[in-house]
């Protein structure tokens, strides 16, 4: 049989979110990760943000991902676009033949996940393979290095 | 990104990019404006609103060519400051901002009194002492609306703008054919004057704002080459028809005067409505009154979001700070951009009253419709390699030139109030570049890379002028000018060093000396003759360069002149730092262009290291110091030797009397020194007696001495033979002058 964490997908929405990601995950990393980052298209409207701005935002997450490994090791990294997220990262999980999909809740206000859409929800509902859900186990020092730096981070 | 992505990224079809330019103008022109207009210019305002479709149609034309060429994000501020440099692009983007948040501010107004009409609301909101007219009250309300919908990126569908275009273009299509048939030209109200017509024109304006709007959203079209153009011409010629249109049937369909009585008679009523009202009955009346929401609101909502594309070009050239494009975590929306804009609108709102503000949105879009066709003259002038449009104006320069003429004269004709903001706003820009831009942004505009690389064969007003505005971009540029081929090594060796510490750009310059008879334009030609030596000294320099692995940029200069030519050059290079050698080789004897340097003496252009090479050994160094802002930059030089080559330092201070008092004060003055140089483990040494005399044995055990020049002007003790070169030529080691630039006043220039 093979291991949950052979390929796994890594969904990071935010530096902060790949921060929380990575510190909850390293651990487990033992095969091949793939960050993915999903830019939101309104297809056929102007999105809300322009596609240059959240390619350099992308790419904000993958640094703060990678910052957060801190053992050198580099892990892929890949931009999608998709007007729905959660398809967009299913899609994503089949062409990487991803053995698992791994997220960390975001948490917020029923208010904000109304407002935003919870896509954490449709992950784990929709899903077509292993979804793993895995806490945020912030360190006090690194909880106050991600507060430092802005929280949504730069 | 594989080609597949590319599809994904770019999802505005034809259609979507057309409906962005029409939904964005159509809300203005129709809904707000024709009544306004048709007081003004009578039977003239379809004219009026024509002669804007032409007047924008100039610009359609450049911002397709320019989109296609270059469909990045920020469009006509992007084109400008790309083309025309970051001056200019200072004014485009703040113009194109502001512009945008007063159109939004216009657009809201309008929608509310389209609100107001619908629930028959009148009069003012008491508050206190202040009374706020309920117009302004709703179109504050609407204003906040949508900026909270662009601030939390509430998820627009992509079909939701093109039904909402489709059903205004629709209802305005069953409006003008049923007003046809109704028209009557004896109902035409009189012609007004044709200044009466022009200053229409200018208050409409506003209604062609819309196309620019598609370039900015430009990396997002589907196939721009063939999309971005059709959709920016397009919907200019669609609104032209449009406006063109309804302006004929709301003055010949109804009653001479109709309009007149119903905008004068009740402040709730809304030209357009009326008129559909009249002809059409309740159902047109209130097809109008929906659409005229619509068209408000999606106007405003589409403004919103570019000007928020702008922020974010702005900001990735640092004409801003980048901080006000950081995107929200959850919302995945540039919040600080919307957030600002929004508190922009609803200022606009509350302070303007709807001439203003559609006259401020026209005055500043006319500016940039000015620069975009510039620019589109600048970028197929220079024709730089990587410019390749799909698309490219007909009759070119003739409809470029058009535009500019056009854009330009249209100005006159906005309202005063409207136009002093205009300008207040764009010379604001242009301060705003000066005093915070400059510094930090470090794009430089094809046009000034143009000039600058032709010093030769350019004017000379038109290359300070280029050279005086460029960006500095904090880059700290280190000049090396190139003369002997001996010494040229070390001094690579020393400004390479300086600028791999400070993180900057090595300038390696080459002056060569072209013979007063031989006219520099024909001596670019023969240059290879003149000095063959040229391109082989640049090239070893920057062979010797390449191992500080840093940016090295190599320039050849003409010039009549040998030495002064460095500060030319330093000027227009935006060095920082000019390291050159000195002695008898180097650039000319300094006895001949004596002349030069007393009028030039201690108005250095940056700071100057001199060095008077007797091999390069920066193994001991010694630091005389007095103090002073020269001996700052010995410090810092020597701080960056330690750093590289491990240098022992060693400080020199000579006091002023041979008595213990002075003695200790004068250790205690070195001690504070050394450590607010950063020095403070660097061996230090008090002497007493003649200054000179103490260098000099000091400077038997050192590799190198490292001199600041004090207050007087460095330059001026190099020809006049004081103190400073007398040690220079006393001394067996090599040295190293230092001079700082000081920025001084034209008083100490004039006087000093």
């Amino acid at each position: 049989m093979t291991d949950l964490f052979d390929r796994v997908l890594l969904p990071v929405a935010s530096p902060e979110d790949a921060r929380t990601t990575c510190r909850a995950a390293r651990e487990y990393l033992t095969g091949s990760a793939t960050a993915v980052h999903v830019i939101e298209k309104a297809g056929g409207a102007p999105d809300k943000a322009g596609v240059e701005q959240r390619e350099e935002y992308a790419q904000e997450c993958f640094d703060a991902f990678t910052d957060c490994l801190d053992d050198g090791r580099e892990i892929e990294t890949e931009i999608r676009y998709g007007t729905d997220v959660a398809d967009t990262i299913f899609q994503a999980a089949t062409d990487h033949d991803a053995t698992a999909i791994v997220i960390t809740p975001r948490g917020g206000s029923r208010w904000v996940r109304l407002l935003t859409g919870d896509v954490a929800l449709d992950i784990v509902t929709e899903t077509d393979r292993p979804v793993v859900v895995l806490p945020d186990v912030a360190h006090e020092d690194e909880a106050e290095v991600a507060e430092s730096e802005g929280g949504d981070g730069t | 990104m594989s080609g597949e992505e590319q599809d994904l990224a770019k999802d505005l079809g034809p259609l979507a990019a057309l409906t962005i330019g029409v939904g964005t103008m159509i809300g203005a022109g129709i809904f707000v404006l024709p009544g306004e207009a048709i007081l003004r210019s009578g039977s003239l305002a379809s004219i009026a609103f024509l002669l804007g479709g032409v007047i924008a149609m100039f610009t359609a034309l450049s911002a397709s060519e320019l989109g296609t060429a270059m469909p990045r994000s920020g469009g006509a501020y992007y084109y400008v400051n790309h083309a025309l440099g970051p001056l200019f692009g200072s004014v485009a983007g703040w113009a194109n901002w502001l512009g945008l948040a007063f159109a939004s501010a216009f657009y809201m107004v309008g929608f509310g009194r389209y609100i107001n009409r619908i629930f028959g609301v009148t009069g003012d909101l008491a508050l206190g002492p202040l009374s706020i007219p309920y117009v302004t009250v709703t179109a504050l309300a609407g204003g906040a609306f949508f900026v909270a919908v662009n601030y939390i990126g509430a998820k627009e569908t992509g079909r939701l703008q093109n039904i909402i275009v489709i059903l205004l273009v629709a209802i305005l299509a069953v409006f003008t054919l049923l007003g046809t048939f109704r028209a009557d030209p004896s109902n035409l109200p009189d012609a007004r004057s044709v200044v009466d017509t022009l200053e229409t024109t200018g208050l409409i304006f506003v209604s062609y704002l819309g196309f620019v709007q598609i370039t900015s959203v430009a990396e997002e079209i589907k196939n721009p080459g063939r999309n971005l153009p059709r959709a920016v011409i397009g919907s200019v010629v669609l609104v032209t028809v449009i406006y063109a249109l309804v302006l004929i049937v709301m003055s010949a369909a109804v009653p001479k005067g109709f309009i007149a009585d119903t905008v004068t008679g009740d402040p709730n009523s809304i030209a357009v409505v009326e008129v559909g009202e009249y002809l059409q009955g309740a159902v047109m009346g209130g097809a109008l009154l929906f659409g005229g929401l619509l068209a408000t609101a999606s106007s405003a909502n589409a403004s919103i979001l570019a000007s928020s594309r702008i922020n974010f070009a702005m900001g990735r050239d640092r004409i801003v700070t980048p901080k006000l494009n950081e995107i929200h975590g959850r919302f995945g929306t540039p919040y600080r951009s919307i957030a600002i804009t929004g508190g922009l609108i609803l200022f606009f709102i509350l302070v303007g009253n709807l001439t203003l503000l559609s006259g401020a949105a026209s005055g500043l879009h006319l500016v940039i419709y000015g620069l975009l066709n510039v620019a589109l003259i600048v970028m197929r002038y220079v024709n730089p390699e990587e410019y390749a449009p799909d698309f490219t104006v007909p009759l070119y320069p003739l409809l470029p030139l058009c535009g500019i003429v056009f854009s330009f004269a249209l100005l006159a004709f906005v309202e005063t109030d409207a136009l002093i903001v205009t300008f207040s706003i764009t010379g604001a820009a242009v301060l705003w570049y000066i005093v915070y831009a400059r510094s930090r942004t470090e794009k430089q505009g094809i046009i000034g890379q143009y000039i600058l690389n032709r010093t030769e064969e350019m004017p000379d007003a038109a290359v300070s002028a280029a050279a005086g505005v460029q960006p500095d971009g904090g880059d700290y540029r280190v000049m090396v000018p190139l003369a002997n081929p001996e010494h040229e090594q070390d001094l690579v060796e020393l400004g390479g060093t300086i600028a791999k510490q400070r993180g900057g750009t090595l300038v390696l310059a080459h002056i060569t000396k072209v013979p007063d008879q031989i006219a520099l334009p024909q001596a670019a030609d023969y240059a290879d003759e003149l000095d063959e030596s040229t391109e082989e000294i640049l090239a070893a320099a920057e062979a010797d360069a390449e191992s500080f692995d840093i940016p090295v940029e190599t320039h050849r200069i003409l010039s009549h002149r040998g030495f002064e030519e460095i500060f030319d050059a330093a000027r227009t290079h935006d060095a920082d730092l000019t390291v050159m050698g000195w002695g008898p080789d180097s650039h000319g004897s300094p006895g001949r262009a004596e002349s030069a340097f007393d009028d030039v003496a201690g108005d250095i252009p940056c700071d100057f290291l001199v060095l008077k090479d007797r091999g390069f050994d920066p193994s001991k160094v010694l630091v005389p110091t007095a103090g002073g802002p020269d001996s700052d930059l010995s410090a810092s030089v020597a701080r960056y030797l330690r750093a590289k080559y491990e240098s022992e330092i060693t400080l020199l201070h000579v006091a002023d009397g041979d008595d213990d008092v002075t003695r200790t004060e004068a250790e205690t003055f070195l001690d504070t020194w050394a450590d607010e140089h950063d020095l403070g483990d660097a061996t230090q040494r008090v002497e007493t007696g003649d200054v000179e005399t103490a260098i000099e044995q000091a400077a038997e055990d050192a590799s190198m001495v490292i001199i600041g020049a004090t207050e007087q002007g460095l330059l001026s003790r190099l020809v006049s033979g004081s103190l400073v070169l007398d040690v220079v030529d006393d001394v067996d080691c090599s040295v190293l002058l230092a001079e700082k630039y000081r920025k001084r006043s034209l008083r100490e220039r004039l006087f000093g």
